[in-house]
This record gives structure tokens, sequence and C-alpha cells, in this order.
């Protein structure tokens, strides 16, 4: 063993030992064991968490490391969870066949909307791409309202799916322990999750996310390095906007309903842009502490302004204010944008920088 | 000479759907399309100043069309008819109401403009990141908040009792209120056009759009400036509401984001920051979305997608923006 080889496989070794792959290693234990927890609203926590973790890690790629505000990001997720939807619905009897043909039709859907979405708006200024973007996403969004014959309007889609994953089947009984259809479901959703999270990390890690961040940073001196800026960008939009199909794909696979409204909303990029500035631009991990916060938020909000409205019986506007809990949604990011911009994980790298830095000295 | 080109070649592509439509239809369906147009042009008109001289692109526009729609088309039509000036009056009435309704979306939105610019974008200039993602939220917010002060669903307006009904000229159907619409959008532009090229603000707006940093040197303003074709530009998008939801005779809640997107596809059809051209935007995008709508209408959603594609195809930057 050459020198250099042992000073790498060092290095490899040293990765295993630092706090953060502890903390890596705890999360995807924690979340194997969420099943045993006899909560269904618990379970169903976890699977949007992990879920959303993905697709605003995507996004995060796109917006942080990119810097490209695209507002399509919620068009692809609805990509794919409509082509899971559709496939299934119009099958009538959906068989694994349909699902990998459903995975299929999401990313090649997805590729060549991302394509066409790149080469007419990104010749000219970042402005326009994401004023493009909102055009396209909304032009979906009233496809998916109004063409009633394919997509059933704003009912809706609800479908049954195949396999060990249709929630009327049986399950698998394994060494004693009944795994019922919802629970195989879920350990789906988590390895292909943690999957895709993990190509994200490669790809930010990649040569290519190394040039995305210098053009981010500083475009005009990378492009004297000879980095050209739009194929890069394109890599970025394209990879960034296939994974968020995916995950709209295990969102159909979870939900087993999608419509127009909840998958392809144009105002669900404020969800979305909400999640990933509270974890952090730029940072990947924080989009998990995004997604958890906000779809924890999610989940009790509603309940607690219900209770405190309960308490005011007579005062019919503090009910509405109640009902209409995304409103405070929209506040809380308005606030952020303006006073917390680096969000959670930004701030946190920047104070553990700051106490490196004061060791040193 | 470039621009008398794009005027003659739009003038041309404006008579070919007759190779498929009749006399008759095709003149309903041109009025129809130049009365949606101005629509589009009212809210795309506040956009674009907005762009053109302060470099923001502000998507909380849909949601100041909005309060217009709400405060003057619903509120105060509302409110009139209790004194019977609306569903019953003379001919006087229904014209002082209408101008009532559109003087109140106007103050509504301006004011609302004003204290959007006061708040929270004189924090983001120069950010264009932030400016989008905050506006978006604003209109959220807006949006949100409507549904709060009156309600989520859809709610029928009044239209002013002279202005019901249509005229019929030679078996060419006009509606009443698609002509009044039609005076009022080329009154606004002629309006826009006289305050840019025959006033002092004009000028000064003018020459912030060129270079803004040679006006702070000249002595003005400039923030006082931003805050004034602020509030300009958002009692445009208020006028545009009222006028908007009187013709559709409902608002929603959406109603915003619903034309915000249209608004978008004018301004950048037109080429951001040029008056002129999101005038022929609108027309553009008015028009063609009649005769869709009319030959294909699955097609007239996409329609528009298109036209822009192509537009952006031929000329990156739009008709008439800035190389």
């Amino acid at each position: 063993m050459t020198p250099v080889q042992k000073e790498r496989w060092q290095e490899q070794k040293s990765i295993y030992k630092r706090p953060s792959s502890i903390i890596q290693v705890a999360l995807v234990l924690g979340l194997i064991l969420i099943p045993l927890v006899p909560s269904f609203r618990v379970m169903d926590m976890a699977v949007k968490i992990m879920i959303f973790s993905v697709v605003v890690a995507s996004y995060d790629l796109i917006l942080g490391f990119t810097g490209l505000l695209s507002f399509a990001h919620a068009m692809f997720f609805g990509v794919g969870a409509y082509s899971v939807a559709l496939l299934c619905y119009h099958s009538g009897s959906p068989h694994w066949v349909h699902l990998v043909l459903a995975m299929i039709v999401a990313l090649a859907m997805s590729v060549i909307l991302a394509l066409i979405l790149a080469f007419f708006s990104l010749r000219t200024k970042a402005i326009f791409f994401a004023m493009l973007s909102l055009a396209l996403a909304d032009f979906f969004h009233i496809l998916g309202r109004s063409w009633r014959a394919l997509t059933l309007g704003e009912d809706g889609v609800t479908f049954t799916l195949p396999g060990f994953l249709n929630v009327q089947g049986q399950g698998w009984s394994f060494l004693g322990v009944n795994l019922s259809p919802r629970v195989l479901t879920y350990y789906l959703i988590l390895l292909i999750s943690v999957t895709l999270f993990i190509l994200l990390l490669r790809f930010v890690k990649s040569p290519v996310g190394r040039v995305l961040q210098a053009i981010r940073d500083n475009e005009q001196r990378s492009t004297a390095l000879g980095f050209k800026t739009f194929p890069h960008q394109i890599y970025s939009l394209v990879f960034g906007s296939s994974i968020s199909s995916m995950g709209g794909f295990m969102f159909a696979l979870w939900l087993r309903y999608v419509d127009p409204e909840s998958v392809l909303g144009v105002f669900s990029m404020v969800d979305y842009l909400l999640m990933v500035i509270i974890g952090g631009l730029g940072t990947m991990y924080g989009s998990i502490i995004g997604a958890a916060f906000f779809i924890t938020v999610q989940t009790w909000l509603p309940d607690l302004l219900r209770g405190i409205a309960a308490n005011f019986p007579g005062y019919e506007i503090i009910q509405r204010m109640a009902d209409r809990w995304m409103a405070y949604f929209g506040v809380m990011f308005i606030v952020v944008i303006m006073v917390f911009p680096k969000g959670i994980v930004g701030t946190a790298q920047k104070i553990i920088r700051q106490r490196l830095l004061d060791a040193v000295k | 000479m470039k621009k008398s080109i794009i005027w003659v070649c739009a003038i041309g592509i404006l008579f070919i759907p007759l190779i498929w439509i009749k006399w008759t239809p095709y003149l309903v369906l041109t009025t129809a399309g130049l009365a949606f147009g101005m629509f589009l042009f009212m809210v795309a008109s506040g956009m674009t100043i907005i762009f053109g001289l302060m470099d923001i692109l502000n998507l909380a526009h849909g949601a100041l069309f909005a309060i217009g729609a709400y405060l003057g088309g619903y509120q105060i039509l509302n409110l009139l008819n209790t004194l019977g000036w609306v569903e019953n009056g003379t001919a006087g009435q229904s014209m002082v109401s209408l101008l009532l309704a559109i003087s109140m979306g106007a103050v509504g939105g301006a004011l609302v403009g004003f204290i959007l610019e006061r708040l929270i974008l004189r924090r983001v200039y120069g950010d264009h990141l932030k400016q989008i993602m905050i506006t978006i939220g604003v209109l959220y917010v807006i949006t949100e908040l409507i549904k709060i002060l009156w309600k989520p669903t859809a709610e029928p307006v009044l239209v002013p009792l002279s202005l019901q009904g249509s005229y019929d000229v030679f078996d060419v159907i006009i509606g009443k209120f698609r002509l009044v619409a039609i005076i009022v959008g080329v009154a606004m532009f002629a309006g826009i056009q006289l305050v840019l090229n025959r006033t002092k603000l004009g000028l000064i707006i003018r020459a912030g759009v060129e270079n803004r940093e040679m006006v702070q040197v000249a002595g003005y303003n400039i923030g006082r400036i931003f805050t004034v074709v602020f509030m300009a530009g958002a009692a445009l998008a208020g006028i545009g509401g009222t006028m908007w939801c009187i013709f559709q005779q409902q608002v929603t809640p959406e109603i915003g984001l619903d034309n915000l997107i249209f608004a978008l596809i004018v301004v950048i059809i037109g080429g951001m920051g040029s008056v002129t051209g999101s005038f022929l935007g609108a027309i553009i995008v008015g028009l063609s979305f009649n005769y869709a709508a009319f030959l294909w209408p699955k097609l007239a959603l996409g329609i528009n997608i298109l036209i822009m594609a192509t537009i952006l195809l031929i000329r990156p930057r739009g008709l008439m923006g800035k190389e």
C-alpha cells in the first residue's frame, strides 16, 4: 500500500467517527423503528417528513447550490404523483409493470419539461426563469383541473396499488411478525428516500456540484476558468426536477389519492420555499430540519388554533382566523426571509466556523 | 424602423383567423378579445412600470388586483346597491357608481401598495431572489386574508343597470361593459403615456429607468419617487381588479393568482419595463385567447404559453424589450 493510498484509507475511516455520521445512522435507525409506535398519525408524519426532505433537498440543489428560483418544482412533484395515479387508475387492475412504467414516465416527463424550461428561459436573465417557470407550472395546474377525461378534474384520482402495497391485501408475515401493507409501504418509501438523499449528497459533492457552487458565487470567474454556465445549470435543473418527480411518486404511493390542488398547486411552492429557507439554503441537511419543522407544525397547528378559537365562541372573526391557518405560514415565511435568511443549519454552521476560527487564534 | 415592422406584422396576424371564422363572429370575438386585452393591460402596465423603474419583479401585484376587486367591485357596489343606485338606478347613477367603484379600487390598491413598499419591499431592494420570494409570500398572505375578511368561496358582483346588456350593430353583438372596458383601457394607456412623456414626474421616471444614480445626483429623492411609482402601479392594478370582477360578475380569492399569470405572460411578451410593449402584448394575448377559445376550446389554455415561447425564440427579451 502506497503512502497516498494509506492516507486516503485513513481519511475514509475517520469519516465514520465524526459526530455527523453518528447522527445520520441514528436518524435512519429512528425512522426504521417508527412503525412500532402504535399511532397512525406519527407514521404519516414520518413519511411526509421523509418525502419532503428529499423534495426540499432537491429544491435546495436548484435554489441554494445553483441560484435558480424555480416555481415549477411543485409541478414536477405533481407530474410524478399523477403518473402513478393515472397509470394505476386507468389500467383498472394495476400490476407492478405499471409502477415501473409510472417511474419511467415520471422521469422522462420531468427531464423533457426541465429541458424545455431551461432552453427557453436560462439563456437570458435569471428573473425570466422564475417568471417562465411560474407560467408553466400554472399551465399544468390548469391542465390538471380542467382535463377531466384524463385527470378527473378537481375531484382527484383515487386508485389502488398492486401487490403488497394494496391496503386491502394481506401484507407479509415475517418471523411471526405480521407486517401490514401500510408498514411495508413505509419501508419502501424509507428505502427510496434514503437512496435519493444519498444521491443528492453525492451530486452536490461531485465535480459538477463544485462547479455549480463556483458559478453561483462568481459566474464571471468560473466562466473565465473555462466552466460553461448553461450546461451546468441544465444538469442541476434536470437532476433536481427528476428527484422532485420521484418525491411525487412516493407521495402518491403513500396517499393513493392525488388532486390538482395538493400536488400541482402553485401556492405549494410557498411551502417548499419556507421549508428550504427555515432549514438553510445551500446546506442539504437543512432540508430535513425544514421539512420536519414544517410537517410537525402543519399537523398540529390547526388543532391548536381550533382549541384557542373554542375559548372565544362569540367572535366570528376569530373562528375564521383559526380556520385559515395557512395565513400564519405565509406571515412566518415573510418574516423568516427578512430576519433569518440563513436558516437553522446555515446559522449553526456559521457559529461552528466562528468557534473553529477562534480556537485557531 | 424596427418598431414599425413589428406593428405591421401584429396587424397582419390579426386577420389570419378570418380563414376559419366568418366576419360576424370574428368581429364579436375581436371586441371581446380587445376588452380582455384591456383588462390584462390594466394589470400588466403597473407591473412593467414598477419593474422598469425599481427593478422589482412584483408578484404581489396579483394581490393588489384582488384587493381592488374586493374593495371596489364587491364592497362598494354592494353598498351603493342598498341606496338603489346599482341594480335599478338611472344611467347617471350607474355611471357614478362605476366611477366610485373604480376610484375605491384605485385608492385601496394604492394604500396597500404604500404599506407594502414602505414596510417590506424597501428592505430588499437590489436582491431579486428575495424580492420574488417575499412578494409571492405577500400574495399568499393577502389571498388568505381575503378569505378571512370576506368569504373563501366565489361571490356574485353586481353590474350597474345601464352597463348590462349589449348593442347590436349589424348583427355584431357588443357587450356594453366590454365597450366601457376598451375605453377605460385606452384612456389608461394614453394617460400613462402622457404622464411619462409630458410631465416632470414622467421625465424623472424615464431618467430613473436609464440611470438611477444620476437622478439622485441631480438632487431628487429616489426613495420618494419609488413609493409614488409603486403606489401608482398598485392603483392601476386596483382599477384592473375592479373592472375585471364587474366583467366576470363574480369574485374569488384566487382572482389574484389567476390574473398574475396572465400579467406575467403579457409582460414577458411585451418586454420587461415597456408600457407600449405590454399594451401590444395584452392585445395579442387577449385576441388570441378569444380566437383560440372559439376555434379549439381545449387549446385556449396553451395558446398563450405557445405565443410566449414563439416570441421568446425570436426576440428573447420580448417585443419591445431593451437589448
